[in-house]
């Protein structure tokens, strides 16, 4: 290597004279150091992301394939574990329970993303401007983010309780409720009063990340609007909204993801009931892995799951940025 | 000075990092441990969150007379059974568990306990330990685990609304017809007053409090071995019938047909409700809550009584360390002096020949819960978690319909098919 780089040198002297050999030979040591250069940049980088990687691999990847491999087997929760194969994902299809979860899963997320969504832009758009006021009602919309998600649960079963809780006995008082009736004991209405409650738990957190997509858009763009006469409306609907586009990616896949993962709010408020018509995905794979003790046959219904998910949040991903190039 | 603390420092955590070394030294063929004096080194012990305060009192009195030194862990209940079994699958079992005798019957079918036969056999008060405990730690002949503490499930009622309502607070109901005229009294007394309270949603506490009403009737809801469930007979169409009876008659609060297990101990705390059953845990938070109440044992359809045997056994994990400190710890657990500080602490003792003398006479209610302890019973079945513990097992889901919707032959067909199931799963 040495030996070469004064040899280049020299060529470099005799360019003038030389046509076709000096080409080939001066291009080398530049592409030389230029290598050197990229392969420590490539070191450096390496370098600092191994950490990261090293933290994928143990905390994500390795469980990921640990779980795969436990879904091929018949795997008890304690004791000797069995190779089956793909058994665990044929009994998945065929399972009732599982797919009446997975249909409900999907229900409960049909329903409670778009009052999520809109709730949460009808804040943003309130606290948008900084009007007197705005910073504390943002503030106050955002509190319920930071309770812990059991915590509220379990504050909202105790407030909907029939006979002692506050809010039940406002509704009664109000003559908006029977004083016998269970709001917990029909599907209808637990279904409504859990998305109620997350509602109020996760609607500031949507409300932040649209006001952050709402103030990233240029004033001058929605004036310009005004003054060529585009009147509310319209300027929300083809200035604001497309402009919001990537935030609204966000906010929808997250939102998506996070109800198709529903677990804490029915299993603390509705126990799956009544007769088992809110139990989740998640929740029957709690209950299949850690109530029946079949850890194989819940990795292999985690698995599933999980492909769903990747599959709903790459559509939502694919659909938001396609229609960007319009 | 400063050395010699070092000194001591180094050879703590030598003891420490080597626990099998200092534990085991004594240990060589757990038989013999008996005959190589007292145990040494450290025991590990897992115990769950609401056996917090007496599991402290009862670690801190074995460590003031022994020279092996216990250490607790709690674990919170909810995740004890997968926090057990993921450690006893990776071999970092604890020497010593407190488990709920319920699991017994599967932790010891998968290997994941020591066979303890030959000490429980020596043990000279072996024939006074509770019967219902020693039948959950005998899988295939041979014992698992001994006796730790003991809850019996009895009929709670409220003596002030008992009087309030006309009826005679020392004369509780002993039938079905009798609980449900006395609730029928009890909800006259007003719009917010009620007779009688359940956990409607609950399969851990229906087991708990609504089997007995079938076993004092002289029905099961599974067979001895535990390889067929009887959800379909008779004596159990009766108890749903007289819940149901109950429910229609409107003696029921509304928050029943949901409760999932935490509003009864609260609903009856609040002085707004006749009747409930609930197990010796509850009396310290009624008394707390200066509720004036009776207990009287579960009954039948025409009289005689039974209750759930429940409770917890201690037990050692096969991956145990110290063999010879778990044998002196779970011995000296069944012992009279650790039975009566849990007793101190309300606990039942597992003990019948101890229960008129460490427990009863603390208050009068506790001998009705001693006595009920010793003649109850408990479900035995690899798969009761899944049959009866699961808020959306079979178990719950049979009551919940029956009780609810009325239709209790389908309820109980239903029932008995999935349990059913369930067990040829597991088989």
């Amino acid at each position: 290597m040495t030996s070469q780089l004064p040899a280049g040198g020299a060529t470099q002297g005799a360019t003038g004279a030389t046509v076709t050999p000096p080409v080939a030979r001066r291009a080398r040591p530049p592409q030389r150091r230029r290598l050197t250069l990229r392969g420590r940049r490539q070191a450096i980088g390496a370098l600092m992301a191994a950490p990261a990687v090293a933290m994928i691999t143990v905390f994500f990847l390795v469980p990921l394939g640990l779980t795969f491999y436990m879904s091929l087997n018949q795997w008890s929760l304690l004791g000797a574990h069995t190779w089956i194969g793909f058994d665990n994902y044929t009994r998945a299809f065929s399972d009732a329970n599982f797919r009446d979860a997975f249909v409900f899963t999907l229900e409960y997320t049909a329903v409670v993303t778009p009052v999520l969504f809109l709730i949460g832009l009808g804040l943003a758009l309130l606290v948008r401007r900084p009007r007197r006021g705005a910073r504390v009602f943002q503030s106050v919309y955002f509190m319920p983010v930071v309770i812990g998600f059991a915590a509220s649960s379990f504050l909202w079963l105790y407030m909907g309780q029939p006979g002692l809780g506050p809010l039940f006995d406002v509704f009664r008082r109000l003559g908006l409720t029977n004083p016998d009736t269970n709001w917990f004991a029909d599907r209808q209405s637990a279904l409504f009063y859990v998305v109620l409650s997350v509602a109020w738990k996760f609607v500031g957190m949507q409300m932040l990340l649209l006001l952050a997509g709402l103030q990233s858009i240029p004033v001058e763009v929605e004036e310009a609007a005004r003054i060529d006469g585009a009147g509310r409306w319209q300027s929300f609907r083809y200035i604001t909204l497309p402009l919001l586009r990537p935030t609204l990616a966000l906010v929808l896949v997250f939102s998506v993801a996070g109800s198709l993962l529903a677990f804490d709010q029915f299993f603390i408020m509705t126990n799956g009931g009544p007769n088992n018509s809110t139990i989740t995905a998640v929740y029957q794979i709690y209950r299949v892995s850690f109530v029946q003790f079949q850890l194989g046959y819940g990795a292999a219904l985690s698995v599933l799951l999980m492909i769903v998910l990747a599959a709903v949040s790459a559509l939502q991903l694919l659909l938001l940025r396609n229609s960007d190039h319009d | 000075m400063r050395s010699k603390t070092i000194g001591a420092l180094v050879a703590l955590v030598a003891c420490a990092l080597a626990i099998g070394a200092c534990g085991g030294g004594s240990d060589s063929g757990s038989s013999s441990a008996e005959s190589s004096g007292p145990a040494t080194g450290t025991i590990t012990i897992w115990a769950r969150d609401a056996q917090k305060v007496f599991m402290g009192k009862l670690v801190d009195a074995y460590n003031k007379s022994h020279k092996a030194q216990a250490k607790l862990s709690i674990i919170p209940s909810a995740q004890f059974v997968q926090k057990f079994g993921t450690a006893a699958a990776s071999g970092t079992a604890p020497d010593v568990a407190s488990i709920d005798l319920v699991f017994l019957p599967y932790f010891a079918s998968q290997g994941a306990l020591d066979d303890i036969t030959d000490l429980a056999n020596g043990l000279p008060y072996n024939d006074s330990l509770s019967p219902a405990h020693k039948k959950l730690a005998t899988y295939q002949g041979k014992t698992y685990a001994l006796p730790f503490t003991a809850e019996a499930s009895v009929l709670y009622y409220n003596k002030g609304l008992f009087k309030k309502a006309g009826l005679n607070p020392n004369k509780p109901p002993t039938t079905y017809a009798e609980i449900l005229a006395d609730a029928k009294k009890l909800r006259a007394l007003g719009k917010d007053t009620y007779g009688f309270a359940f956990a409607g949603a609950c399969g851990g506490c229906n087991v708990f409090e609504f089997t007995p009403h079938v076993w004092a009737s002289g029905g099961d809801v599974l067979s001895a071995d535990g390889s067929k469930a009887t959800l379909d007979t008779p004596e159990v169409t009766d108890a749903l019938q007289f819940y149901r009876d109950m429910y229609t008659a409107g003696v029921m609060p509304p928050g029943v047909k949901t409760d999932g297990g935490s509003l009864q101990v609260p609903t009856f705390s609040s002085g707004k409700v006749g009747m409930t059953p609930l197990g010796a845990f509850a009396v310290s938070t009624f008394k707390d809550a200066k509720i004036d109440f009776g207990v009287t044992p579960l009954p039948g359809k025409d009289g005689s009584s039974s209750s759930f045997a429940g409770g917890d056994e201690i037990a050692i994990p096969t991956g145990s360390k110290n063999k010879a400190g778990a044998q002196e710890f779970i011995k000296w657990a069944t012992d009279e002096a650790a039975q009566t500080v849990l007793a101190k602490e309300g606990i039942v003792p597992v003990r019948t020949d101890l229960i008129d003398k460490v427990y009863a006479p603390q208050d009068p209610r506790y001998k009705i819960l001693g006595d009920m302890m010793a003649k109850g019973k408990t479900p035995y079945s690899v798969v009761e978690n899944a049959i009866f513990n699961d808020n959306n097992g079979p178990w719950i889901k049979m009551i919940n319909q029956a009780v609810f919707t009325g239709n209790i032959k389908d309820a109980q067909s239903s029932g008995q098919q999935a349990a059913q199931s369930l067990i040829d799963q597991a088989q």
